[in-house]
């Protein structure tokens, strides 16, 4: 870690120029309620096999589940009970290692939105065999179904992403922030790229300052201006140009970055020590810092990966569902430390869901699935949309047990992107196709 | 790597100097090279450029030696030369070498190895049959080596065998979950593992879309893309590769563990169907484990996809991000018959991809590509000689950095994809940048902090260097520092064979200047640093 911290360059150093500028060293940060509002999306790499995660707990609907799902099924008696308010007749519990989950659902903090996947409109599994409506291409393969999740473009060729789609919409009112609206904390990502507007990556360390281009490094000004005047050669190659153009926004932004979360006091809340956990911790450390940063809306990206569990399911997705709900938690309390649990929504998605019939000791790729949606602002407690019958050859099974979704990602996107702040014309704008579904609000926050 | 102080630019580097007696001038800079091959004679830059392509990075002695031969001679001279083997390296570190051992065996061959193509075409290999650490397989680095020494032995081999060796190796048969994959259960539901069945089709042979041969996609009546196959189609492979775990066990149940040799077949968990494969095949029942194996990959081999989709990769790899499609089409050409007859012969590509007018004489238009960010770090490495007192070259942290490290991608998606567009002139002008998927304000940051590292700390007139401390050798540049042209020069040589804008050239020789003549090794650090970091290096046209 020592090597991370140094090739992220000196905290040190970062102080000082804090100490020298007085508009930061006097910044306060805020810690009553303001116009801020920031959404988190933890993205699951690989395709979280879900219906292992929120499972049916009566007895009838699990023998279901477990005839389909044999050796890879979870046992009734270990669910971990949750409470809706409204039933659909079943009940339902988390994975056991999703504890936390479990108590912030009851809580009303957390809720299940059931069966999501791309669509192109609203299908049944008869109108999938029959090839009677167009669906999402390349379904089942992981780049794709990622790029559906992160872009809703259907069948065209849209290749910007509604995290991106929504920072445009409100680009004219965020002009004084000092970041992009989005940051990842997981690199390039096409969720966050806009058409106008680009996300501003970090790591989980922090943001990476030039070692020998900041104060406290010999000729570090000289060299600072040689660099910038380099990088704003019109170079002769395109290629050149976007390296450079990346690189000026690093120098441009890092050494703000760093400034600001210098002013930060540290967390009281203990976050797990996993790579999520760190990405979490720290977005919860930028938001702390959001008033030096002027920072009004945010998109976060965060993610993990490890959930294409085709081999040995039954030992790695129990510790990657317990990570996802320990990291979850902890980011839930920090924002409740931040006195902001009602301005921060996080909510996950996923590449697809699974196949319920097993390959032996894993599954294979399927389409819809669950997703977790977490905060105060979240109207927890509730499964929204419909849970599927996961039975093989059943009514929502097209092959398998690939689950056909029964609420599409447009309708979850533009429920978030409504509360983050979008009007209904923009929330057309970044969640385009969402014409076809009749419920254009899931209500969940 | 050692811990710094932040204010080790001039200052430390004039500390570290004190203690060292300069040293001798090592570079190869006396007599005109001779050139054997026809004129046109290939200049230092030229040579430099098409060994940015070819190898870790250029070197004096490098460039000599392609100038000496011609480019022609010069591939045929690294073909034949064998690969250095890299499990053997690994296996010396004890019975339980770790991961970081391996990638220091693989530094090592790539800094300092005489077979530079075969590795450079190995990395390549291994960005497009990928199999990672970050995995299943973080504990069996002896998977990955021996992994490597497949790709690098095979590197100019048959891309057929190639495949079918890839398939069976047990490193790709734990990663894709085909070991140990068994035929259907009704029963259980247990239906055959899709995983390698898909991927070596979409991400190894052939892809997603039907590709005309210069690798524009195909397109229907209504203008979209062409499905190359549905899910009928990976449910047939994936019940082709069933029955197959460790080499040399006994047992299925309980096999032995052997990450080096290949899987073998046990019948008895084989599925005994008939299996549909691609354009219509169906394989018929009853035919043994490597008998289905062998016609399935015949069948995908033979897939005209198999051309445009591996070529573009390699092309991309080596040349250019944005080859026309005549150059493609070019290198298709003898992807599908080297000339005998022969399809998948990889050294016929290789050949064909380096030796095209549109890798030796862009033009003016052309993107060339954004240099591989661990490459990028190589290339200094091979400039100026560095090596470590120990011997190793110790990069295990490398990836952190440069969000790049030897079979250390995040998924079998690799580290970027080939059509990854940077946002904004080149996404808006058609244009793709696979690197630049991993560049982002974190990694450049990070990059040029490694950078630094080796300029300004980490060379050879450093007193407090760790056995294990990789370090720039500067003798050969020590003599000449105070004379900034000269530095300068010799700096570009060995970098870029010369070639630098008039711009950089200013910018550099300013940076030099800005150090006293009696802090030599600053003035060399910061020659390095400004061209290393700059957009025109790190790009190769």
């Amino acid at each position: 870690m020592k090597r991370r911290q140094f090739l992220l360059g000196s905290t040190a150093a970062a102080t000082t120029a804090a100490l020298l500028n007085p508009r930061v060293a006097n910044a306060q940060v805020a810690s009553g309620p303001d116009d801020y509002r920031a959404l988190v999306c933890i993205f699951l790499f690989g395709g979280n096999d879900s219906f292992n995660m929120v499972v049916p707990r009566s007895a009838a609907e699990h023998t279901v589940y477990a005839r389909a799902r044999q050796n890879l099924a979870i046992a009734r008696d270990v669910l971990l009970p949750i409470n809706p308010l409204s039933s659909d007749g079943a009940q339902y519990g988390l994975h056991p290692r999703m504890p936390d989950m479990a108590r912030l659902f009851d809580a009303g903090r957390l809720a299940v939105v059931a069966n999501v996947g791309p669509l192109i409109q609203p299908t049944t599994k008869a109108e999938v065999l029959a090839r009677a409506v167009p669906l999402p291409p390349q379904l089942f393969s992981h780049n794709d179904q990622q790029d559906q999740w992160s872009s809703l473009k259907g069948r065209t060729t849209i290749d910007s992403g509604w995290g991106g789609r929504a920072a445009d919409a409100l680009a004219g009112s965020l002009t004084t922030q000092q970041l992009p609206a989005n940051v990842s904390f997981f690199g390039s990502n096409l969720f966050q790229v806009g058409q106008r507007t680009q996300p501003y990556v970090m790591s989980n360390q922090g943001a990476a300052n030039y070692i020998v281009l900041t104060p406290g490094a010999a000729l570090y000004a000289e060299r600072r201006a040689m660099v910038q005047r380099l990088l704003a050669l019109r170079g002769s190659s395109p290629v050149s140009r976007a390296f450079a153009a990346v690189n000026q926004r690093a120098l441009a932004t890092a050494d703000r970055v760093t400034t600001a979360l210098a002013t930060v006091p540290p967390l009281t809340t203990i976050f797990p020590s996993t790579d999520l956990g760190s990405q979490l911790s720290m977005i919860a450390r930028l938001i702390a810092a959001r008033s030096p940063l002027a920072m009004r809306r945010q998109v976060f990206f965060a993610a993990a990966g490890g959930w294409d569990t085709h081999d040995d399911q039954n030992l790695q997705q129990p510790n990657l569902l317990g990570n996802l709900s320990a990291s979850l938690a902890a980011f839930y309390s920090a924002t409740v430390e931040l006195g902001v649990a009602g301005q921060v929504s996080t909510f996950t998605q996923s590449d697809f869901g699974r196949t319920l019939t097993s390959n032996g000791d894993g599954t294979d790729h399927g389409w819809g699935g669950h997703q977790l949606v977490l905060g105060d602002a979240v109207r927890g407690r509730q499964i929204y949309g419909t849970m599927p019958r996961l039975e093989l050859g059943g009514p929502d099974d097209v092959d398998a047990g690939r689950i056909v979704p029964t609420t599409s990602v447009q309708q979850y996107a533009a429920t978030l992107l409504k509360w983050w702040g979008l009007s209904d014309t923009q929330v057309d704008g970044a969640a385009p196709g969402l014409g076809a579904f009749a419920n254009r609000n899931l209500g969940f926050c | 790597m050692k811990k710094i102080s932040v204010k080790f630019g001039l200052s430390t580097a004039a500390l570290l100097l004190t203690a060292c007696g300069g040293g001798s001038d090592s570079s190869n800079s006396s007599g005109a090279p001779v050139v054997t091959t026809p004129p046109p004679a290939i200049t230092r830059s030229e040579a430099s450029r098409f060994l940015q392509q070819t190898s870790f990075g250029p070197t004096r002695t490098s460039q000599d030696r392609v100038i000496e031969l011609g480019y022609a001679r010069w591939i045929d001279e690294q073909i034949a030369l064998p690969a250095t083997p890299q499990l053997p390296a690994l296996l010396a570190y004890g019975a339980q070498p770790s991961q970081g051992d391996r990638i220091a065996v693989w530094l090592r061959a790539a800094v300092t190895g005489d077979d530079q193509l075969r590795q450079r075409m190995a990395f390549a290999l291994s960005q497009i049959l990928v199999v990672s650490e970050r995995s299943n397989l973080a504990g069996f680095p002896d998977a990955l080596a021996s992994y490597q020494d497949l790709l690098a032995r095979n590197a100019f081999s048959n891309f057929r065998g190639l495949i079918e060796e890839v398939t069976l190796h047990p490193a790709m048969g734990r990663y894709l979950s085909m070991l140990g994959n068994q035929k259907p259960n009704a029963a259980l539901n247990i239906r055959p593992d899709e995983n390698y069945a898909r991927e070596l089709m979409q991400l190894f042979t052939i892809g997603l879309a039907e590709l005309e041969n210069d690798g524009r996609a195909k397109l229907d009546s209504q203008g979209r893309a062409i499905p190359t196959y549905d899910l009928d189609t990976v449910k047939g492979f994936a019940h082709v590769f069933t029955g197959w775990t460790f080499g040399g066990t006994p047992s299925w149940y309980q096999p032995n563990v052997d990450h080096r040799r290949p899987m073998q077949s046990f019948v008895d968990f084989h599925d005994t169907g008939s299996k549909r494969l691609l354009r219509g095949t169906v394989l018929p029942a009853n035919q043994s484990p490597q008998k289905d194996l062998s016609d399935a990959l015949d069948n995908i081999f033979s897939h005209p996809n198999v051309g445009p989709f591996i070529s573009s990769q390699l092309i991309q790899r080596f040349v250019t991000s944005n080859p026309s499609p005549a150059y493609v089409a070019r290198v298709v050409d003898k992807f599908n018959n080297n000339g005998n007859g022969v399809r998948g012969d990889l050294a016929a590509v290789v050949r064909a991809i380096l030796l095209d007018d549109e890798a030796r004489n862009p033009p003016a238009n052309a993107t060339g590509k954004l240099t591989e960010p661990l490459i990028r770090l190589t290339a200094v490495w091979r400039a100026f000689g560095a090596r470590a007192a120990n011997g190793e070259y110790r990069g295990e942290f490398l990836d952190f950095a440069l969000g790049q490290g030897p079979y250390r991608s995040p998924s079998v998606f690799n580290f970027y994809k080939p059509g990854y567009a940077p946002p904004g002139e080149m996404r808006d002008a058609g244009l793709v940048a696979p690197e630049l998927e991993i560049t982002n304000e974190s990694t450049a940051a990070l990059t040029a902090n490694i950078l630094a590292i080796y300029c300004y700390v980490n060379n050879s007139t450093a007193t407090n260097l760790k056995p294990e401390d990789i370090f720039l050798d500067y003798s050969a540049e020590l003599p000449v520092a105070a004379d900034s042209n000269a530095l300068l020069n010799r700096v570009a040589d060995k970098l870029t064979g010369g070639a630098l804008s008039s711009e950089l050239r200013t910018e550099a020789l300013a940076a030099i200047e800005r150090v006293p003549a009696n802090l030599p090794a600053g003035r060399i650090a910061e020659a390095i640093y400004a061209i290393t970091t700059s957009p025109e290096y790190a790009t190769l046209r």
